[in-house]
């Protein structure tokens, strides 16, 4: 294991400083894509056989490293991630100065993200938290910066460092109250243990992107490059989903149940809000980046149901929600880097992701396409991939959760329940949206019929991710059986290693048996169609023509929901009607759906703080009259404070 | 393998392959009937059925295999159902599992095969009856998953036959959860089924359509697996109102022997609800939806409450 390790950080590290070398990009990400590998391997070691590696958790503060089985079951999705990306960004990154400082920063992300999740003591793990925030930043600004670009990196690292405050303030009372790597140091119910609470929340719920912290998220992914997008929505959001299980589930202690029921509104707020939002985007990356929203929200509700079940005594059940909780981690990262590796393809392909201009690009790009096709399968929660298998784990776990705790929790978890049957709903809504705007249907822009498959590279990439979603779907009770052997309160006996999903005493999921029936009957269904086919027509269309500019555009297609929901989500339109001599001339329309979190909750905030800091500008007049009496005045206070006896 | 198991097995295989049709063929019937016409008696849909094989299907210009492989998804989706759905509770394992939440995967595949070969023809109508069947879908999948979840929380499973087990007797007389999941549950019939006052199954007026919008550009064989996977659609939801929400007795032969009993009383009550009730609009439909997803909420207090 140790072999591995090394050779991983060395690979990564010196695959960077090798694509600093002109001429040698490509190389370069590949050898990164090599150490990736190697650190991967080494988790998936530590997660599969059980054996931890290095120092164990510490409250001192002395800097340690060690890999545990939680921590191998991130560096194994980093390298899911990892690995295809830059064999991706080998091909697809430029070949110019930016590209190649692109490739050295990318380097040092993965550090970063290998040393928050290897850490083992706070100021390590606080250190490599913030160059893990940082240094995307970078990469966005190396890159070809606009205006909006440079203004989205400052509410990028402007919200993580005011939400990451909170980090800091969990990670170093944990550490003072002795309490990291150790359960049982703080007690249920104590005041520490609910600031610590509160503060996990806030610090990792931000870079998880959880409602209403998420502001930054789907304005800061979309605008890197599609590599990095995959390694931030895939990737570093895991990251913080780690930190949350680190501390809610693990060092925290059996905590009271708000802990518990936070987490599930939160997470039910932010997938119904993601995806609902993701309907309304009219930008392929930015809907994608609002779907990790959603997906990290269904990730927080399988937490909210461990930590309420556990409460309740019902362990087992705690241990499958948290399995849950990790599965869908890593079956998130592997559809989601795959559909933000397909958005770059497509981009570079056509010149541009506005969705309602794609269209027709699987018959053009068969491989890529098909990938992309299956990934949004995957992601909108089609049975037989494995998005279904950790969305049916998480809406069982959710369903015990009345069965175990009271009236007001119980009937909270069912209010969740739902909330996650809808989010599964709108999730295939926004994704059939995807599929028939971009993959299908007639190409409504010039680019789009002349798009070619990309090199092998970034095309092997896609297929692999692909592969992965399929796999992960059709055996999930192996990796399953492992994660849910993870909790700290497991007793050792895993579930009995096999290919569906089966918990004790409810319905199973043969996940197997499922695709061999379905594909089974598809095939056999479709030889007894036979090949007899009338002569190809066009579409009938109860006889009207199909004529581009009157194609159905994503607007169209969301608009029954948008007015279903019209009472919560405050839809804006205008309609301007030229008239000249009784005949309209012309009408111009515009419709929107402005993003009520940021319309109610962050343009107040971020209002009110630059009247406050408009007040504070008045006492920095720059004379230095005024500071010498500014001083005198302080001087003068504190004298009379002694005088009073007030301090001293 | 007892002989109670393979009946059920043969049972609900003949049934969910052959007898289906005879739902829809039965409420149109009824449906004919209570309206003061003859009808075309209740093989109809098998006439159909025939007819369609007959004919062959037609490419549309310009689609890809997407649009080719949507009827047989959905048809091999419906198969997976049928053998998912118990007829009764010795169900043997046919492979798929019985898990409820299962199905309401199931079915989501099959809704977004046919919209998606929508997008594929680029039909507009197509694509107007796929946005409002996958709208109306949010709110369906809540009530479904919520009347489902009642009868998993008094049964202690959410595997079909330990609910069909769990639910039996005098339990609907005696769990008010239990009736109020039935409220909730009768509207997914209604929605899944596309019947009044949600669709209007009828209608060929292209602007009033939802489940019978996409699939507008199929034609011959493709048509009639369409047309197939809808009768089989009738056949889950409806055994599962029978053998879970309608009262039903203790032992698989009891339960075997009721069933077409439950299942004509079900058709028939689609037929007068139809006759009874003109189409809703559609912006109003989920709000009904919505209303009966919150009834099965109220089940699930109510159960939470008489369990302290």
């Amino acid at each position: 294991m140790t072999v591995l390790v090394v050779a991983g950080l060395v690979g990564i590290a010196a695959g960077g400083l090798l694509s600093t070398v002109a001429g040698h990009l490509a190389a370069g990400l590949r050898l990164e894509a090599a150490g990736a590998l190697a650190i991967g391997l080494a988790g998936f070691w530590a997660l599969a056989a059980g054996d931890a590696w290095g120092a164990a958790f510490t409250s001192d503060l002395t800097p340690q490293a060690g890999i545990d089985g939680l921590t191998g079951v991130f560096l194994a999705t980093l390298a899911l991630v990892a690995c295809p990306a830059l064999v991706f960004a080998s091909s697809y990154a430029p070949r110019t100065v930016s590209g190649r400082i692109t490739g050295v920063l990318t380097a040092g992300f993965l550090l970063a993200l290998i040393g928050v999740l290897c850490a083992r003591d706070a100021l390590s793990f606080l250190f490599f938290w913030e160059l893990m925030t940082l240094i995307p930043a970078a990469i966005i600004l190396v890159g070809p910066t606009t205006e909006t670009a440079r203004h989205t990196v400052f509410t990028y690292v402007s919200i993580t460092h005011l939400g990451g405050v909170g980090t800091w303030i969990a990670l170093l009372l944990l550490a003072h109250e002795g309490a990291i790597g150790n359960s049982t140091a703080l007690t249920e119910g104590s005041g520490i243990q609910a600031v610590i609470a509160v503060a996990a929340i806030i610090g990792f719920g931000t870079k998880a992107g959880l409602m209403p912290m998420h502001a930054w998220l789907p304005r800061a992914h979309p605008i890197a490059p599609a590599y990095i997008s995959a390694l931030m929505s895939g990737v570093m959001v895991a990251v913080a989903a780690y930190g949350l299980i680190r501390v809610l589930v693990d060092w925290l202690g059996p905590s009271p149940s708000w802990v518990g029921a936070t987490m599930l509104v939160l997470g039910a707020l932010s997938a119904l809000g993601g995806i609902t939002y993701a309907l309304f985007q009219r930008d392929l990356k930015r809907l994608l980046a609002y779907s990790t929203v959603e997906h990290l929200g269904i990730v927080a509700l399988a937490l909210g149901a461990c930590l309420l079940l556990r409460r309740h005594g019902a362990d087992q059940w705690a241990s499958f929600a948290l399995g849950a909780a990790l599965f869908h981690t890593v079956n998130h990262a592997a559809f989601k880097a795959l559909l933000f590796l397909g958005a770059g393809t497509f981009e570079r392909a056509t010149g541009g992701l506005e969705l309602d201009r794609l269209g027709g690009l699987l018959r053009r790009m068969p491989w890529s396409g098909g990938a992309f096709l299956v990934g949004a399968l995957a992601i909108a929660g089609m049975p037989l991939l494995n998005g279904f298998a950790s969305e049916w784990l998480t809406l069982q776990a959710l369903l015990r959760v009345p069965a175990y705790a009271g009236v007001w929790e119980g009937t909270l978890g069912a209010i969740t329940l739902a909330a996650l049957a809808g989010t599964m709903a709108l999730a295939v809504l926004c994704f059939v949206k995807v599929i028939g705007l971009v993959l299908l249907g007639p190409p409504r822009r010039s680019a789009c019929a002349e798009a070619v498959e990309p090199p092998a590279a970034m095309r092997s990439a896609l297929v692999l991710l692909a592969a992965a979603c399929v796999v992960l779907g059709a055996v999930p009770g192996l990796l399953f059986s492992r994660l849910s052997g993870l909790a700290p309160w497991a007793d050792g006996t895993d579930l009995p290693v096999q290919p569906g999903l089966e918990l004790p005493g409810t319905g199973n999921l043969p996940t197997l048996w499922l695709l061999v029936i379905v594909s089974g009957l598809t095939v056999l269904l479709w030889v007894a169609r036979g090949s007899r086919r009338a002569a190809m027509s066009p579409t009938w269309a109860s006889g009207q023509l199909v004529e581009t500019p009157l194609l159905w555009t994503s607007a169209g297609f969301t608009k029954p929901l948008r007015l279903v929901l019209e009472a919560v989500l405050r839809p804006q339109r205008e309609i301007e009607t030229t008239t000249s001599g009784g005949v309209v001339q012309e009408v111009s329309y515009a419709g929107r759906v402005p993003h009520l979190i940021d319309v109610h909750i962050y343009r107040p905030v971020t209002d009110g703080a630059l009247l406050v800091a408009s007040w504070a500008r008045r006492l920095q007049s720059g004379r230095l009259g005024v500071y010498v009496a500014y001083l005198i005045s302080l001087v003068l206070v504190l004298l009379l404070a002694v005088r009073i006896g007030a301090i001293g | 393998m007892t002989s109670q198991s393979i009946t059920t097995g043969v049972v609900q295989v003949v049934g969910g392959v052959a007898v289906s049709p005879l739902l829809i063929g039965l409420t149109q019937q009824a449906k004919a009937r209570l309206q003061g016409r003859r009808g075309a008696g209740p093989l109809q849909p098998y006439r159909e059925l025939r007819r369609l094989w007959g004919k062959s299907g037609v490419d549309v210009e310009g689609t890809t295999l997407v649009y080719r492989l949507a009827p047989v998804v959905v048809a091999a989706a419906m198969g997976a159902a049928i053998l998912l759905v118990p007829a009764a509770e010795s169900a043997p394992g046919l492979g798929v599992g019985h898990d409820a939440l299962a199905l309401a995967g199931l079915l989501a595949l099959s809704r977004l095969a046919v919209c998606a070969a929508a997008w594929d023809t680029a039909n507009g109508f197509a694509l107007q009856g796929a946005s409002r069947d996958l709208t109306l879908s949010v709110f369906v999948e809540a009530a479904l998953v919520l009347s489902l979840a009642v009868a998993a929380l008094v049964s202690g499973t959410t595997d079909l036959r330990g609910v069909v087990a769990g639910t039996s007797g005098s339990h609907p007389w005696t769990t008010p959860a239990l009736a109020l999941a039935a409220v909730a549950f009768a509207l997914v019939v209604i929605a899944e089924t596309g019947r009044q006052p949600v669709d209007n199954p009828d209608t060929h007026l292209e602007l009033t359509m939802i489940h019978e919008g996409p699939v507008l550009e199929f034609g011959g064989r493709d048509q009639a697996l369409l047309q197939w996977a809808l009768a089989a659609r009738h056949w889950v939801v409806l055994v599962i109102a029978a053998e879970i929400f309608l009262p039903h007795p203790q032992g698989t032969w009891w339960q075997l022997a009721l069933l077409p009993v439950s299942l004509a009383l079900l058709c028939g009550a689609l037929a007068v609800t139809e006759t009874l009730l003109a189409k809703m609009r559609i912006l109003l439909v989920p709000r009904l939806i919505g209303v009966g997803a919150a009834v099965a909420l109220l089940g699930i207090v109510t159960w939470l409450v008489e369990a302290l």
